[in-house]
């Protein structure tokens, strides 16, 4: 009959099923290594393990104590198809959890063919417990991790915070954030298509997370405290917005206070203004400083043999140079005029005698040199450090200091900066660079970091020592002197407590607007050190105060703030008085 | 004719399969109620699947004895019965669709099952393909017998027949894959029954044109055709899914239980897509194997018609070979992305109760045939020679003429 159509049928089938065999001979094995590979990218699933972001701790005395911490808070995620209403309602909506919640009860079950919504946030760890016992269907716990800052604004600025995506910002949060977060882990499984991990196949991959370090600030918590709030009580009583203060211990560049006014909540830290209440004015905000600088101008003056305190000059009220006239801020006080001593300029804080000693510095009290200005120069970059980033654990500014010898009128702006206009520093800079002036002329990098917390324990970083000599011994002797007859002569004399040796020097800056220095704003500025008599001190505070469009005058405003801190200092680190 | 003992080969081949298919669903079953439970919240247990599957095994080996045992001049009466239930169900079903009813069991808005309490659910279009083979068979080979398989006094009845299932099938159900094998089986049958060439190249090409018109009317079959030569579509993924797991098992596969795409990745990974998963387990070498049991077994099939006592017999056992060689190349075709997904199961080895019970009918009754074949030496010298038989079949369709 029709066997020949049976075996077409037949030969028609082999046909296929030979296309078939040769199909899986291409896929199985001259592309299987494609296939394996697209497998792969499907079934591996990467998961990273979160490195716990180290604490910052301050120091308490001895102790160190934490100042910003992490807390345990979850996201509450719901399947909206599978969830049973009742349970929500009993489970996660419920008058315990008000406050976390961030949809209603109508939103998830309007639509149910919706299989992810995120219902609370921020829920407490005894919260979450809670739900887990329960077990909701459709219900799941996103654990991630919050800063809390147990002390509030306290050093905001100093701190800095952590964003939304878990990076620090600012302040130690930003400059040690590599440090803080540490490294995250990787687990790489094989996952299901729910990206639930499976046994099947050996490749799967774990490397352990790296906790992120635990950072001791050498600052004490109890200093910034009280810094803070004398700083705030005299910006209130003098009607300043804006002020910065620096305490250090001039023995070893340790940093023990460091303070930014006005502050800002980092639990809150979207709640500001503007960025600028955000920064670290003390190390990122280059001024000018003004007259706190004759003291690095006397400073080298004196360390070349140039001058010494008790050496006269001519003071004619001022200066004319490169044909620009440089006054005193006492210019129009005929009493000063005349033969002078540098101690009298320091005093007063005489232009004419800082622009003496660059003069004597150059070798010629006629005129100032280019030799006088390189030396000048050389003294304050590579000496005190001034326009150069100290090397602190912050974010820095470089800030400016202008070449001695390219450009035009060289004269007049190394004439300015000898009483610390015509340059740009930070107060990190000035304060690390005077901490030598008074110390016996070892310069310290400045730190902010005392050590690391290990398992409950201090371990303090080694200690550097001092990275280079900016005077002679004598040099600072003179200028410990210097400064502490200046305090004395100031009009303050009598605030301070027998058998404490503090000297200080006020600065008051013009504040350039609009390309000119403008005669009615001033930023007001004192530095000072104190300690027990016949000792070498043992604390340097700085101060910065101003309010844009205001004269702030130093001895005014910034001077008082100084002796408040001054003599908190002396209580606190508990310095006896000396003879 | 003498009974002789029947063509073992046949049942060897389709234990195996049957086998082959309990070991995968072994494997894979817990990972699909690990996957149904997590996206669903549903509770079914991990043995659920393989408890399921071995019992439609038993039942698909009952039924495989029963067929077998029974009389095929018993049965081939009610091949036209069944043939009338499976349009009966298929009317119940699209009415029970369409009043909303829980016993019409829907997928992506195409109703092909009827639910039927714990016993799982029915598919009617198996009642179709095995009752149109059946009366096909009769019909093809009476109207051979009497020299009108080409006049209307074949082609009318043939023509309603087919069209009525087919209509149900593929326009009602939206089942294009079982549309498929009803076709096969119908184009075989005819083709095998000695029809003239140019008739059938004429029914071939009023199908290929109502299958154009079939994909051009529907925007849905439209957009899978778009699709599966873009590949870019919602059966990309189950396509590209079906062929990492089948390239991933490589040469020797990955061995049983550790299959990765059954976990979730690959769409229908018990029923439609087994064959990829068993590419994935047991690599080029398994699938070689798989394949290679199935030309055995067609090829022992298609024996059974090449030695048939008889052309209703004969018929029988070509529309068997039509039906799972056409079912078995379509789903490995699509899985090897050869040609478009239609959703249709691999037989024998794919989860499911009706499917893999019709399959196995099927076969009983090629398995009873293959013991009334001429032997091969007869055959040669065949002549027409089953007068008896020829005759017994002429009362019998004047008897249905009558009526």
């Amino acid at each position: 009959m029709n066997d020949k159509r049976l075996k077409f049928l037949k030969l028609m089938f082999y046909a296929v099923a030979a296309v078939i065999l040769v199909r899986l001979f291409v896929i199985q094995i001259i592309q299987k290594n494609e296939w394996v590979a697209k497998a792969e990218a499907q079934h591996t699933m990467e998961n990273t393990i979160k490195a716990k972001r180290g604490e910052i701790y301050m120091m308490d005395g001895s102790e160190p104590v934490a100042v910003v911490m992490n807390k345990q808070v979850y996201t509450i995620i719901v399947d909206p198809m599978i969830i049973d209403e009742d349970e929500l309602k009993n489970v996660i909506f419920t008058d315990d959890m008000k406050d976390n919640l961030i949809v209603e009860l109508s939103d998830v079950t309007a639509d149910k063919s919706l299989r992810y919504m995120v219902v609370a946030k921020n829920v407490s760890r005894e919260q979450a417990k809670k739900i887990e016992e329960k077990d909701p269907t459709g219900v799941w716990l996103k654990g991630m991790t919050k800063r809390v800052y147990p002390e509030g604004t306290l050093a905001a600025r100093l701190l800095g915070f952590v964003n939304d995506d878990g990076e620090g910002q600012y302040g130690v949060e930003g400059s040690l954030d590599e440090e803080l977060s540490g490294k995250d882990g990787l687990l790489k499984t094989i996952a299901d298509v729910n990206h639930v991990a499976l046994s099947i196949g050996n490749d799967n991959v774990k490397i352990p997370a790296e906790d992120g370090k635990n950072v001791v600030l050498s600052v004490d918590r109890n200093i910034q405290k009280n810094v803070e709030k004398i700083v705030a009580q005299k910006m209130q009583e003098f009607g300043k917005d804006q002020a910065s203060a620096l305490v250090m211990n001039p023995r070893n560049g340790e940093v023990l206070a460091m303070v930014n006014l006005p502050s800002y909540d980092p639990a809150n830290y979207g709640n500001v203004d503007g960025a600028e209440v955000y920064t670290n004015r003390v190390t990122t905000d280059p001024y000018e400083p003004a007259s706190v600088c004759k003291g690095f101008t006397f400073a080298t003056a004196i360390d070349l043999g140039a001058l010494n305190a008790q050496t006269t000059f001519y003071n004619n009220g001022y200066e004319m140079v490169d044909g620009w006239m440089i006054k005193n801020s006492t210019y129009g006080q005929s009493n000063i005029l005349g033969v002078r001593t540098i101690q009298d300029a320091f005093n007063w804080s005489l232009n004419t005698g800082s622009m003496y000693a660059l003069r004597a510095i150059g070798g010629d009290t006629t005129q100032i040199n280019e030799k006088g200005r390189k030396i000048l120069y050389d003294y304050f970059v590579n000496h005190f450090g001034l326009g150069q980033e100290t090397g602190i654990e912050l974010f820095e500014a470089k800030g400016l200091i202008n070449d001695p010898i390219e450009g035009d009128g060289r004269d007049s702006m190394y004439a300015n900066m000898t009483f610390g206009q015509n340059m740009m520093v930070t107060m990190i800079q000035v304060a690390s660079g005077y901490a030598s002036l008074i110390n016996g002329g070892e310069y310290y990098t400045p730190t902010i970091v005392k050590g690391y917390m290990e398992d409950g324990v201090l371990v303090e970083k080694e200690a550097k020592g001092p990275v280079r000599r900016t005077v002679k011994e004598e040099t600072s002797a003179q200028m410990r002197e210097m400064l502490w007859g200046t305090r004395s002569a100031q009009r303050s004399y009598g605030v301070d407590r027998d058998g404490y040796y503090i000297g200080g020097k006020t600065g008051t800056a013009q504040v350039i607007r609009n390309g000119a220095y403008s005669m009615d704003e001033w930023v007001a500025t004192y530095i000072g050190f104190g300690g027990r008599s016949g000792e070498m001190p043992q604390y340097l505070a700085m101060v910065r105060i101003w309010k844009d469009g205001e004269t702030t005058g130093a001895e005014q405003y910034a001077m008082p703030v100084f002796n408040e801190i001054s003599n908190y200092l002396i209580d606190y680190l508990k310095i006896r008085p000396g003879a | 004719m003498r009974r002789h003992r029947g063509d073992r080969i046949i049942v060897a081949m389709a234990l195996l399969l049957l086998f082959a298919g309990l070991i995968i669903i072994y494997a894979i079953g817990p990972m699909r109620a690990n996957f149904l439970n997590a996206a669903y919240g549903g509770n079914i247990s991990e043995n659920h699947f393989f408890v399921r599957q071995l019992i439609n095994v038993i039942i698909s080996i009952v039924a495989f004895v029963l067929a077998y045992k029974i009389p095929y001049e018993k049965m081939r009466r009610w091949g036209k019965w069944i043939l009338v239930l499976g349009v009966v169900l298929s009317v119940g079903l699209w009415l029970l669709a369409k009043v909303g009813s829980g016993l019409a069991k829907c997928e992506l808005g195409a109703c092909r099952w009827i639910n039927i309490g714990s016993f799982g659910s029915l598919q009617p279009a198996e009642f179709l393909k095995l009752g149109l083979l059946m009366y096909l068979s009769q019909l093809a080979a009476s109207r051979k017998a009497e020299g009108t398989i080409n006049k209307s006094d074949f082609w009318l009845p043939v023509g309603v027949a087919s069209i009525v299932s087919l209509f149900f099938v593929i326009v009602v159900q939206k089942d294009l894959g079982t549309g498929t094998v009803l076709i096969a089986i119908v184009l075989g049958t005819i083709f095998a029954s000695g029809v003239e060439l140019k008739k059938f190249a004429l029914v071939l090409g009023l199908i290929l044109v109502a299958g154009v018109g079939v994909i051009v009317t529907s925007p849905h079959r439209v957009e899978r055709v778009r699709t599966f030569i873009n590949g870019d579509g919602a059966d990309t993924y189950h396509i590209e899914n079906a062929m990492i797991a089948i390239g991933t098992g490589g040469l020797t596969g990955v061995g049983v239980g550790n299959s990765v795409q059954a976990t979730g990745y690959l769409p229908e990974s018990i029923n439609d897509s087994v064959f990829a998963v068993m590419g994935e387990t047991f690599g080029f070498i398994g699938l070689g194997l798989v394949v290679a049991v199935f030309v055995i077994l067609l090829t022992r099939v298609m024996r059974v018609a090449e030695l048939a006592a008889d052309s209703e017999q004969r018929l029988v056992a070509v529309g068997v070979f039509s039906w799972i060689a056409v079912q078995m190349a379509v789903n490995i075709m699509a899985m090897t992305g050869l040609v478009p997904l239609t959703g249709i199961t691999l037989p024998l080895l794919s989860y499911g109760g009706t499917s893999m019970m019709f399959v196995t009918i099927a076969l009983g009754i090629t398995f009873q045939l293959s013991c009334y074949t001429k032997r091969e030496k007869e055959m040669k010298q065949a002549k027409f020679s089953n007068s008896h038989l020829k005759k017994r079949r002429l009362n019998e369709n004047s008897r249905s003429r009558r009526r």
